[in-house]
């Protein structure tokens, strides 16, 4: 690939320094101080001054945490499995065939988006408790009549349960992360195979799908690692089901006295070994999928796979039934627990109240909190475009070991557990003015989710030849027009795509606020936590709603001014 | 310690340089005009914080002029941000209130905490408060909470006569317990294991717990949720005053306490050596150690004050089924700081072998 004059001007070179910088400081310093308490010594509620090796050995030998790790990843390959099934499915009915509402069915399918874990297991217990949970009582009142005492629907306490509730959540990000690549699938392809005689499933199946595999892979090693790290879904019910994930592990012996600190950072860096083998394949498989996805000024289009009648009866059924599971029956429920006074199966008017919005509406906290969030939320989106978009461009544009170094540090933070990085924020924030200060999460956020604007951002620029700049230079363009005048307007999907999700991930982000906010500096996730942790489900559910809401609302607003959806912009952005 | 030593060389600094060697007003009115002065105060708490902010605002309202910022900071995690800004010097918090007794009495020993004596101190008991530094301002006290709507008054009083109530066959797969590392989940279990009581408790018997197949939680307001729904019909066991909040909110919840029942200190209040608003502080202290401060822990939390000779103004204890304690078991601090982690590791074990 040629070198770009654009990314190698003074002026750029200036600017990639500084931002080399602010990534060390923002991204680097916090990691040296969190896997740095693995190399001390514990006593009962913290470290000792001296150096010790003991925790990262029991961590590595031991069978205790090995076997967490080995829970997590087995977790993971299974949640990654199914989230792949389900949601490239819907991406390739939905990107290759003639499959009748499309932005429709776009918008539901990223819907569970807008759910943080946290709020969504609350969610799930409500519906999917054995003898309680809405789903077992509708289902026995209606089959009751048939049988004699039917059994559950569905049980939410066990491993079955777990999956399930964490591939409804990871399917999105399947969806999103292949159907940017699906879109820009030759058609005569599949238009061949048809004509062979192959039905629209076969073709999906022996055509599409193998050829969009890169994609597939890519967006399956980052559910992987995104679910090898996830703790409040598996650690609530999987210790009820028996089981115990290194994440959740991670969170005791962060959070429970005795506290292991030093065996908390140990375990973090087998999780950041995991995330370095992860990203690295990533990158790999990533590099082989956009050669499929260039923008070269000759663009391909084809007539949509058509699906014939039933074909589209059991593809919408298909959608439907996953638009209810992930969708309806999750965010009713935690409509109809933000109005009831206490947990129960049974939904009677003495039950319901509308206190919790009268809280939501009196509770101070609770505004300063929905000011800082969308504050939060807009910045840190902002940022992380901005920088990740310049990681990556200078990475693609100008390719060296440091430019390299750069894009692959700025996305380690991917994987490092909330809770143990959150140690190493608050550490390297203490002594600066910025402690107790909403600056603070600010930072914090742009540390962990600048590894979503250096992956979706590199996805866009990769696809914007080269070719295209150089035809704008030898026409009297200067670099900065030609980069402004020609590459930003390319890649703006991929630029709101970044902007969106981690405006998203922002405001449903928990572990690291719980640890750095201040009075001055509520945010909503660590509000809803608080009253869940004290008992207070259904006040957490109305928060929930209240975040939900202020999720949608700002997608809409946003959706507006740039006149993007934010389905279709992930979608091409996230290949 | 690389803690400890650092908060040794600050004491020494300290003590050369004459820094928070500072006297202040025992009386009150005195103590109010310098709290009027410094404005605010900032305390970290680890208790509902809705329930905590209505105590703060009675305080706000009796002192006008002195705010009450308050910041939930749950458990361990307290004890560390506190060290970490006191080795930063950002001393942002005024006044602590930790939930584990060790956390509490290491920042005590370690020099990090005021001595403060409140002026009711002699009326609080002496298992409620350390030294003349800090408090519990109000009791745990373990208590089988059941659903009303599952468990008949007869089997109700089966769980009420003893703690051996609950391996009556019939509650067999009924309840849920929680292997949670908490203070209030332990406190049972520290007296189970109580050598004591070998004959009567002991491993057995957690085995033959186990053995009736309870539901078991990871985080123990989980499982209490669970049986406000009716998914299991009681906890065994949780802690009265978690029941009285939920009551307050309707929930179709009873409990029982059988004898003897373990009480103690769980959440311990103090005033920061390094408070930067010391007046208001120290005057926090003293309202919360007060018969005004009780009196509102009480009807806005829930929970029982440890200041004695105060009337239980709490709501709850007007209904018919309510029953007073009818005798405390008193845990042993030190055998519970030993045992703590070791107990609950034997119980959970217990449970993974026998229970499932």
């Amino acid at each position: 690939m040629a070198t770009s004059t654009t990314a190698r001007s003074p002026l750029a070179i200036a600017a990639w320094a500084a931002l080399a910088l602010a990534v060390a400081l923002i991204v680097v310093v916090p990691l040296i101080y969190t896997f740095d308490a693995a190399f001390y010594k514990e006593t009962k509620i913290g470290l000792s001054s001296e150096r010790s090796m003991q925790a990262i050995i029991n961590v590595y030998t031991s069978w205790e945490y090995l076997e967490t790790l080995w829970e997590a990843i087995r977790l993971a390959l299974i949640v990654t499995a199914f989230s792949l099934v389900v949601g490239v499915l819907m991406a390739m009915l939905v990107c290759r065939t003639d499959i009748p509402f499309k932005g429709t069915l776009e918008t539901l399918i990223i819907m569970p988006l807008f759910l943080s874990p946290f709020t969504g297991l609350i969610a799930w217990i409500a519906l999917g408790s054995e003898k309680t949970g809405f789903l077992n009582v509708a289902w026995r009142a209606v089959a009751g009549t048939l049988i004699d005492q039917p059994p559950a629907l569905a049980n939410i306490w066990t491993y079955g349960g777990v999956v399930w509730v964490m591939t409804l959540f990871f399917a999105p990000f399947a969806y999103l992360f292949t159907a940017g690549s699906l879109r820009t699938v030759d058609s005569s392809l599949e238009e061949a195979a048809r004509v062979s005689g192959a039905t629209a499933w076969q073709t999906l199946a022996r055509i599409t799908l193998p050829v969009s595999a890169p994609a597939v892979f890519a967006a399956g090693l980052l559910i992987f690692i995104l679910s090898a790290e996830l703790y409040t879904i598996p650690g609530i019910i999987g210790t009820t089901a028996g089981f115990t994930t290194m994440p959740w592990k991670i969170y005791l012996d962060s959070t429970q006295f005795p506290v292991h600190r030093a065996h908390a950072a140990a375990s973090g860096t087998i999780l950041l070994l995991v995330t370095i083998a992860g990203v690295w394949m990533q990158r790999r498989v990533s590099r082989v999928s956009e050669r499929y996805v260039t923008v070269s000024g000759k663009g391909f289009r084809g007539s949509p796979l058509r699906l014939g009648r039933s074909g589209t009866i059991i593809a919408l059924a298909l959608i439907g039934f996953y638009v209810l599971c992930a969708d309806i029956l999750p965010f009713g429920a935690l409509l109809i627990s933000s109005f009831m006074k206490f947990s129960s199966g049974v939904i009677t008017p003495e039950v319901l109240t509308l206190d919790q919005y009268r809280d939501v509406l009196r509770i101070e906290n609770v505004r300063t909190a929905v000011v800082n969030t969308i504050m939060l939320g807009l910045m840190s989106g902002a940022i992380c475009l901005l920088a990740g978009l310049a990681i990556s461009y200078a990475e693609i544009r100008a390719p060296g070991p440091a430019t390299r170094s750069l894009a692959f540090i700025g996305v380690l933070p991917v994987a490092v557990p909330g809770l143990v990085f959150g140690i190493g924020l608050l550490w390297t924030y203490l002594q600066t003015p910025l402690y107790g200060s909403i600056w603070i999460l600010l930072l914090a956020y742009v540390a962990k989710f600048l590894p979503y604007g250096i992956m979706v951002s590199h996805s866009g620029v990769l696809q914007i030849h080269q070719d295209l700049e150089s035809s704008a230079r030898m026409s009297g363009a200067g670099p900065i027009q030609a980069l402004m005048k020609i590459t930003i307007p390319l890649i703006k999907p991929s630029l709101i795509a970044v902007f969106f999700f981690v405006m998203l991930m922002s405001i449903k982000e928990l572990s690291a606020s719980i640890l750095l906010y201040s009075d001055r500096s509520q945010v909503l996730s660590v509000l809803t936590w608080h009253y869940m942790d004290a008992g207070n489900y259904q006040f957490a559910a109305a928060i929930g709603v209240v975040q939900t809401a202020l999720m949608l609302l700002l997608v809409i607003g946003t959706r507006l001014v740039f006149n993007v959806g934010l389905e279709r912009a992930l979608g091409k952005g996230g290949a | 310690m690389r803690l400890k030593l650092f908060a040794a060389a600050l004491a020494l600094a300290s003590a050369l340089t004459g820094a928070y060697a500072q006297t202040f007003p025992q009386d009150e009115a005195k103590l109010y005009e310098a709290a009027k002065a410094e404005g605010k105060l900032v305390w970290y708490e680890s208790a509902p914080l809705e329930a905590m902010k209505a105590v703060a605002a009675e305080f706000e309202k009796k002192y006008p002029g002195v705010k009450v910022e308050v910041l939930r900071i749950v458990g361990v995690a307290q004890y560390q941000r506190f060290l970490q800004e006191v080795q930063a010097k950002r001393h942002s918090v005024d006044v602590l209130h930790i939930s584990d007794y060790p956390s509490m009495m290491d920042l005590i020993e370690q020099g990090h905490i005021a001595d403060w004596k409140v002026p009711l101190h002699d009326r609080i008991p002496e298992m409620f408060r350390m030294k003349q530094h800090a408090y519990a301002n109000y009791t745990t006290d373990n208590a089988i909470i059941y659903n009303v709507n599952k468990v008949s008054p007869e089997e109700v009083k089966i769980l009420a006569s003893s703690w051996k109530g609950v391996l009556d066959p019939r509650f067999k797969g009924r309840f849920a317990v929680s292997t949670m590392k908490c203070g209030a989940c332990y406190a049972s279990l520290h007296m189970f294991l109580d050598p004591k009581f070998s004959k009567e408790f002991g491993p057995d018997f957690l085995k033959k717990v186990a053995e009736q197949k309870p539901a078991v939680y990871g985080e123990v307001l989980v499982g209490l949720d669970r049986v406000i729904a009716g998914e299991h019909d009681f906890t065994f066991w949780t802690w009265e005053g978690i029941g009285v909040t939920h009551v307050q909110r309707g929930a179709p919840i009873r409990w029982v306490r059988p004898s003897p029942t373990p009480e103690f200190g769980n959440s311990w209040q103090a005033v920061s050596r390094y408070a930067p608003r010391p007046n208001a502080a120290r005057l926090f202290q003293n309202w919360s150690m007060s018969v005004e401060g009780a009196d509102a822990l009480q009807v806005k939390y829930g929970s029982r004050t440890t200041l004695s000779g105060i009337e239980d103004k709490r709501s709850v204890v007007k209904e018919s089924w309510y029953e007073p304690i009818k005798e405390v078991y008193p845990v042993d601090v030190k055998r519970w700081e030993r045992d703590f982690s070791k107990d609950l590791d034997l119980w959970a074990k217990t449970l993974r072998e026998h229970g499932r």
